[in-house]
């Protein structure tokens, strides 16, 4: 008995059962009232001057934020990239260890989420909007280093080696070869890095680190709900804005999509590219000068306050096993839930066109909507935990996925689907076998790539407490308890490579092509 | 009035499929233009025109995947239900074989095969379909009926070769068992012999009270059909017994565009 490509999308849905089985039991029986005040606001946000004034301002803060933080991410990614490309090395210096080295460096601060990096220069530095934009800008900068490399060195070399052989100098052997099938997956990558540091922005602004984010928490623990709607609209308009316009220039450049089954052609809008680009540098400016970032700020350190010693018997005396195990659930619930509901929703809706439009914006909400905000929501209802953590995050990545899963279901599979409903079957059981046979293994893929991004993200949720390792952290800076920190941080980054490690496992598992079928899956490295 | 099965063999009560006055609306001018056709049980009809005359829009209405902007469709003499049940009941007796085939890659031969009894199946059916072998003996039935090896059940479709594909096809298209078979011109992309092998099982396995309504790039293998249809830019020039087409009507079919 082995389950059929179809079914292997529905599986993680399993985890609804326990889910729902446990929910009566960590509800706390009040709250109910205040859910429907905050659902029903949504309908009459505040038109108030003075809140739309500031939710303007705040989201103007989180934008900037956003695009310098972004933009910073990608020189440093396409620099270190470079450095850590096995093929670079190898054609400058005739050797690529060095490359791996880098590699391994660069590990470390993927491994740490940009709150955790932002909380740290926080108490470094103190709060100037830098500390948001530098704190996006390293993990993600480390992360597009390692995508450039892998699709570097994923690039065939035939040409490389052409040049060489006729005597062309390495470096520009290496730009002439490897440059013009480069910088198209670069650039739609980064447009799909744009989007990740919007929804980053927002959620450092409500950890106190400026901006829209700020806002919202604040006007959510007052219970000023129509005010809170106000920011969530507008930052909603902002986000799908952003989203169809990055959408409008991959098609025009004909750039390779998330989910990709096969790989488009170079794009070859070159001038227009190159025009965008020198548009973006002079409003980069505008932004940081707005903004007010000061780089030179971030090298005056404040004076921390006194560490104690350091009380290493203390750090081992924490509960670890628990720490990581109710890391690792709130993990695998949370990745269960997204990746499990995004292709029953559509399922179920799929008989009629306006659930399909609920569907869709109730996953923007999701991703719109940071995590932390959605457990302190769940809060009212529910007692904090790891289910409730894991809710959350669900939820957030559940927005995540279910766009790609709609984009990549847009174009694949469509035929199949036709065909059985010719056929006179019913709308869902046409869309399980026609559409998600196909998308099975890439779809799977994905998520278990998403496990990943979880994992890292579960810190954020660690402010509704017991969730392992991230309200430990949570715990541990707002103590000065540094040598808590220290061990808390490298266990979460060690835990996180694990995880790493094992995603790639597992996504290389199911992106292999069982039967050499003439039509490989080129999911490639370029949706992270 | 209802008739038993054996009966409608040689009491053709009732058309299988009735156009009355079709016509499907597109950019400029229409792509079917008011066409009536009518198909008895047991017949066997070719559709011919060029390349843009609505071959397929015709195939796509007559499936029931396009609805037409006027006109009507009428299955056993009975207007086409409204209802999504009763819709579903009806397509689920018209049996389409695609020119590229459409079969499910990702599943195994018998799992495709057994799609096609998805309309009459519930969600227990369905989802047990992808876990365990459902129907062995009826799925190796309609593979040996086409000369293909049962050990081919488990095989996922994606390691089969071009003319088995082909084939599993058929096959799927019987497992359906339906009274009116479809097909948008399947012979285009084969080479000569392999077309008229097809052709040939296509009249075999569309043998009374089944009816057989096929699209058709070329006239030359017209041998083994009842009627003829010819279809130039939507509209119906001729629709006869296919014994006595003329070469003249066939040039003026195609007058103007480059095929035969």
């Amino acid at each position: 008995m082995k389950p059929a490509a179809p079914l292997w999308v529905l599986l993680p849905a399993l985890v609804l059962l326990p889910v729902l089985a446990l929910l009566p039991g960590i509800s706390h029986g009040g709250g109910w009232e205040l859910v429907g005040q905050f659902a029903a606001a949504a309908l009459r946000p505040s038109l108030d001057p003075l809140v739309l004034g500031s939710v303007l301002g705040g989201l103007g803060i989180t934008a900037g934020i956003a695009l310098l933080g972004w933009a910073g991410s990608l020189a440093l990614g396409v620099v270190l990239g470079i450095a850590s490309s096995r093929v670079v090395w190898r054609t400058c210096t005739g050797s690529a260890g060095p490359a791996g080295w880098i590699r391994r460096l660069l590990a470390l601060p993927r491994s740490i989420h940009e709150l955790l990096w932002g909380l740290l220069l926080l108490q470094l530095v103190g709060l100037q909007p830098a500390v948001a934009v530098v704190a996006i800008a390293i993990p993600f900068g480390a992360l597009v280093a390692r995508v450039v490399s892998d699709l570097l060195d994923a690039l065939p070399t035939a040409n490389l080696e052409a040049l060489r052989c006729g005597g062309a100098a390495a470096p520009a052997a290496l730009l002439t070869a490897l440059g013009p099938p480069l910088l198209p997956q670069v650039i739609s990558y980064s447009g799909y890095r744009l989007e990740c540091a919007l929804r980053s922005a927002t959620l450092l602004g409500v950890f106190g680190l400026g901006g829209l984010g700020t806002e919202l928490r604040l006007t959510l623990q007052s219970l000023a709900f129509p005010e809170l709607w106000t920011g969530l609209w507008l930052l909603l308009a902002v986000m799908l804005l952003l989203e169809a316009l990055l959408g409008w220039l991959r098609r025009r450049w004909a750039m390779p999509a998330r989910l990709g089954l096969r790989q488009r052609a170079v794009g070859g809008q070159g001038r227009e590219m190159v025009g965008a680009g020198l548009v973006l540098l002079p409003l980069l400016g505008a932004v940081a000068w707005a903004l007010d970032v000061r780089p030179a700020a971030l090298l005056q350190w404040q004076g921390l306050p006194p560490l104690g010693p350091a009380d290493w018997s203390a750090v081992a005396a924490l509960p670890w096993p628990l720490l990581i195990g109710n890391t690792l659930l709130l993990t695998l619930i949370a990745a269960a839930l997204a990746v499990g509901l995004a292709p029953l929703l559509l399922l179920l809706v799929q008989p009629w066109p306006a659930g399909g439009w609920l569907v869709r914006g109730l996953w923007a909400l999701g991703r719109l909507w940071p995590p932390p905000l959605t457990a302190l929501l769940l809060l009212f209802v529910l007692q904090p935990g790891v289910l409730t953590g894991a809710l959350a995050l669900g939820f957030h990545n559940l927005g995540i996925l279910g766009r790609l899963l709609l984009e990549a279901s847009e174009t694949s599979g469509v035929a199949q689907q036709q065909a059985l409903v010719a056929a006179g079957t019913g709308p869902r059981l046409a869309l399980l076998y026609g559409r998600f046979s196909g998308l099975a293994r890439p779809y799977l893929a994905y998520g278990a790539y998403r496990a990943d991004v979880i994992l890292r993200e579960s810190v954020v949720v660690g402010l509704v407490g017991a969730t392992g390792l991230g309200s430990q952290l949570l715990e541990a800076l707002s103590s000065f308890a540094g040598d808590q920190l220290l061990a808390l941080v490298l266990a979460y980054a060690l835990l996180t490579l694990l995880g790493e490690d094992l995603s790639d496992r597992a996504r290389l598992w199911l992106l292999e092509t069982p039967h050499g079928d003439g039509h490989p899956q080129e999911a490639g490295g370029t949706w992270r | 009035m209802r008739s038993s099965p054996g009966l409608a063999q040689n009491l053709p009560l009732t058309s299988l499929l009735t156009l009355q006055d079709i016509t499907v609306r597109g950019r400029g001018q229409p792509r079917l233009d008011r066409v009536s056709l009518r198909l008895e049980p047991g017949e066997r009809l070719a559709l011919l025109g060029p390349s843009g005359a609505g071959k397929s829009t015709l195939l796509a209405v007559a499936n029931g995947l396009l609805e037409p902007d006027q006109g009507q469709v009428l299955w056993l003499g009975e207007p086409r239900a409204r209802g999504t049940r009763a819709r579903r009941r009806q397509q689920a007796r018209i049996g389409t074989l695609w020119q590229d085939l459409r079969l499910i890659e990702e599943l195994t031969v018998q799992q495709n095969l057994n799609a096609a009894r998805l309309a009459a199946w519930g969600w227990p059916r369905a989802l047990l379909n992808l876990l365990l072998p459902l129907d062995t003996t009826a799925c190796g039935a309609v593979l040996q009926r086409l000369d293909l090896d049962p050990a081919l059940l488990n095989q996922p479709v994606s390691a089969l070769s071009g003319g088995q594909r082909q084939r599993v096809a058929l096959a799927r298209l019987l497992r359906q068992e339906p009274q009116l078979l479809l097909a948008d011109e399947p012979l285009a992309s084969l080479d000569p012999r392999l077309a008229a092998d097809l052709l040939a099982l296509l009249l075999e396995l569309a043998s009374p009270p089944r009816a057989l309504l096929l699209s058709l790039h070329r006239p030359d293998l017209l041998a083994g059909f009842d009627r003829v249809v010819g279809l130039r830019a939507g509209r119906l020039v001729f629709d006869q017994p296919s014994a006595s087409l003329q070469p003249a009507q066939l040039e003026e079919l195609y007058a103007g565009s480059e095929e035969p």
